[in-house]
């Protein structure tokens, strides 16, 4: 059975040139071989490294200390330092980690407490799960006409789990800031669905794969621009960032949901908008930046594809989180009015701008 | 639309009866009936200073604020009473240090008025140069106070740089950042070199250049006027019926400003506009300040001019310098023989009220001597703070609940400055 193990591995396993050598050397060893071939097999790798969650961690670390440092920066301030200052702060966000790990969770006392506790672990699910389906050139898990409206049902589990872990709080400020969520998810799904919609219209497939193959000479970015901007809003709307920072907001609800959480807890919730703004860059990069086209980087074999597309959704992030130097934020019933009135008839433009490209047939 | 009422018997929550809320508790439990609610904002929250705010809501729209001020009271009133004169003025700008100036400016005229002397010329001007420095520092505090609360972390650091300039200013005027305790009765403690002047100067251009960069990125951003255009209005008749006083009159439309009206120091020698606005809301509000900063800078540069073709030295009244020896050296600075002219100053017998327009009002000092004391027998103060906050819980009515933090940075409302 474990050559037959083996063999399944073998068969679909990750080709990377540069680490050939030591690939080799580990495969002789007994155990080890057997390991190292289940880590590359690319179901696995997919969602263990690239672009699941090392991908994931690696991204996270790096737009935080960005954000504080692009902020610091805007703002005639130095930002983090201290830590590595050789590198200029760039392991500030593991330092915090560490600290988050050795702090106290404290479970207060009208707090829900079997739900208190796992739902911020229970998050996960929904934000590891889309990788999955999300390729990155030929690492992939399943492969599924119906991978987009997978993914944007499991990223649509977030809000829930937010609101959830208010409600497990249960305190004042949390339950507002679960409220504000609610709004907003009403505020920005819809405008969310129809522009995947429109995508899925323009390219004629649901398969990630598929819609990356037909960017290969022009980006849908050029095709389909209005579709475009659109998704950029929602996906600063979903993610909370700047100018809808809302349900966090914490001059007005105080981290709203998260109120009541502690050391790594809070580290983890802390996270999940991040976690959430790159899966969001990950299908705006595959839908409209052409996804993990560019040159071949020969010697990286196939992280090659993978690399290109990091590389757009972490710029793609930069975007973003710069947006917070930029704005305030808006009030509740301002942002949903945006997201019925201005996201909605975006959307909808591009759903028949799509819909025309698709009866012309250019894609 | 057609409202919808839910029976359902709500308790009113048990810490309005645990916690010390001075409302009487027939109102706690007449909102829980009406379908409404109340929350607590502050005095430990993320957008409220020092103070609580007892708000009550319909849904999401705020139907009645109380205040709860009190939280930073240290009790000026009584410890000006038990204080030499001259020592009460460290201890009567700390209601607002920032304003450090302004609130120095009315004590001092007020003893300058009831021992009955002149300020030398270029003292007058040195003191307006120091009152309009802490103005702007004090609006620029201001503003980056509304746009954190506004969650634009960018126009927070902004004004508080910008603020650092003018700290600097006051420091090579004063010695000291913000405390300047630099105003005396009878003039300034020392004169004022042409480089620091010049240093001023040079201040004066480069916060007028950075406030417009700052205007690009804050003041003109439309998410901030989404958030405060029409938000928190307050009525030009409402606002005279609650006194309300300073910017937050003017936005109103109301040309009243203590400056104009009654000058002091060197405002009647000097060329400014008093900055009025018409709608009262809080972008108005907001921009009364702003426009008020390049009004200050204007003063301040005017007063340089005047200050560079008068003579240097004498810079304190003759007339409080008595037995003193080198009465040259002695006006130029008071080092050295400061407890001796005012260690055992008394004030004739008598009353007197003095009106400062201070950066967020008119303040107001009334200066009681009994004749012998070498103390005050009462001092009142009246600070703006104090004043504006009947017209800052009327326009929070009607708003939404998240425009509380919109409308509170609006008023630059300073809790400290409040319960003195």
């Amino acid at each position: 059975m474990f050559a037959e193990l083996m063999e399944m591995f073998r068969g679909n396993a990750v080709e990377i040139p540069i680490l050939q050598p030591i690939i080799d050397a580990l495969m002789g060893i007994p155990l080890v071989n057997f390991v190292v071939s289940f880590l590359l097999w690319k179901p696995l790798f997919a969602i263990l490294f690239a672009p699941g969650l090392a991908a994931l961690m690696v991204a996270m670390l790096f737009i935080i200390w960005f954000e504080r440092k692009v902020t610091a920066r805007v703002q005639w301030r130095y930002g983090p330092l201290e830590i590595s200052r050789s590198l200029g702060g760039l392991i500030q966000p593991l330092a915090d980690g560490m600290r988050y790990l050795f702090q106290e969770v404290i479970v207060h006392r009208e707090a829900h407490k079997p739900l208190f506790i796992q739902l911020p672990l229970l998050s996960f699910i929904p934000v590891l799960l889309p990788f999955l389906f999300i390729p990155a050139g030929t690492i992939y898990a399943i492969r599924t006409p119906y991978a987009l409206p997978l993914i944007v049902a499991l990223i649509s589990l977030v809000p829930m789990l937010i609101v959830l872990i208010g409600w497990a709080s249960n305190s004042k400020y949390a339950y507002l800031g679960s409220m504000r969520e609610v709004f907003m998810y009403f505020g920005y799904e819809v405008a969310l669905i129809v522009v995947v919609m429109a995508m899925v219209l323009m390219y004629g497939s649901a398969d990630l794969i598929e819609i990356v193959e037909k960017q290969k000479s022009l980006p849908g970015i050029l095709f389909n621009p209005i579709a475009c901007i659109a998704f950029f809003m929602v996906t600063a709307m979903a993610t909370s960032r700047f100018p809808f920072e809302i349900p966090e907001a914490d001059q007005e609800v105080v981290f709203g949901p998260f109120i009541e959480y502690t050391g790594i807890m809070f580290g983890i919730v802390m996270t999940l908008g991040y976690e959430k703004l790159y899966l969001l860059s990950l299908l705006f990069s595959i839908l409209f930046l052409g996804g993990w086209n560019g040159p071949t980087i020969a010697i990286l074999g196939d992280l090659s594809p993978a690399l290109w597309l990091f590389l757009k959704t972490v710029v793609l992030m930069m975007m973003f989180v710069f947006l917070r130097t930029v704005y305030p934020r808006f009030r509740l019933d301002q942002a949903i009015k945006f997201g019925w009135t201005t996201l909605l008839s975006l959307s909808v433009i591009s759903l028949a701008v799509a819909a025309v490209i698709r009866l012309v047939g250019w894609l | 639309m057609k409202e919808m009422s839910i029976d359902v018997p709500v308790e009113p929550p048990a810490e309005f009866k645990s916690l010390f809320i001075p409302i009487p508790p027939e109102y706690v439990e007449d909102a829980y009936k009406k379908d409404e609610f109340m929350i607590l904002v502050g005095p430990q929250h993320g957008g409220s200073g020092h103070m609580r705010i007892i708000v009550r809501l319909k849904g999401d729209v705020i139907v009645d604020a109380l205040p709860d001020p009190g939280y930073v009271h240290r009790g000026m009133e009584k410890l000006a009473e038990n204080k030499l004169y001259i020592q009460n003025i460290p201890l009567l700008e700390r209601p607002a240090i920032m304003d450090c100036a302004n609130y120095n400016l009315g004590y001092v005229r007020a003893i300058e008025q009831m021992l009955d002397i002149e300020v030398p010329e270029r003292a007058k001007y040195i003191r307006t140069i120091l009152a309009e420095l802490c103005r702007v520092g004090t609006h620029l505090y201001d503003a980056g106070i509304l746009a954190i609360f506004l969650g634009h972390s960018t126009g927070f650091m902004w004004p508080f740089a910008m603020r650092e300039l003018i700290c600097e200013a006051l420091m090579k005027v004063s010695g000291a950042r913000v405390t300047a305790s630099y105003i005396i009765p009878g003039g300034v403690r020392r004169d004022v070199s042409k480089s620091v002047l010049e240093y001023i100067r040079e201040v004066t251009f480069f916060i007028e250049k950075k406030a417009k960069d700052f205007e690009k990125v804050f003041i003109k951003n439309p998410v901030t006027i989404a958030r405060m255009k029409d938000v928190g209005v307050l009525t030009k008749k409402d606002a005279i019926r609650l006194g309300v006083v300073g910017p937050f009159l003017r936005a109103t439309g109301v040309e009243y400003d203590v400056r104009a009206i009654e000058p002091y120091d060197a405002y009647d020698q000097l060329d400014w506009d008093v900055v009025t606005a018409d709608d009262g809301d809080s972008y108005s509000r907001f921009l009364v300040r702003v426009e008020e900063i390049s009004q200050s800078l204007r003063i301040i540069r005017q007063a340089i001019n005047r200050l560079r073709t008068m003579p240097e030295g004498k810079v304190i009244s003759e007339d409080l310098l008595g037995k003193i020896k080198d009465k040259e050296k002695a006006s130029r600075d008071i080092k050295g023989n400061f407890y001796r002219i005012f260690g055992r100053l008394t004030l004739p017998a008598g009353e007197v009220t003095t009106l400062t327009e201070a950066s967020r009002g008119t303040l107001l000092y009334t200066l009681v001597s009994d004749g012998e004391s070498t103390s005050p027998y009462r001092l009142r103060i009246v600070t703006p703070g104090w004043l504006y906050l009947k017209g800052f819980m009327e326009s929070l009515k009607g708003s939404r609940l998240a425009d509380l933090q919109a409308i509170y940075g609006s008023f630059g409302y300073f809790p400290p400055e409040a319960d003195r």
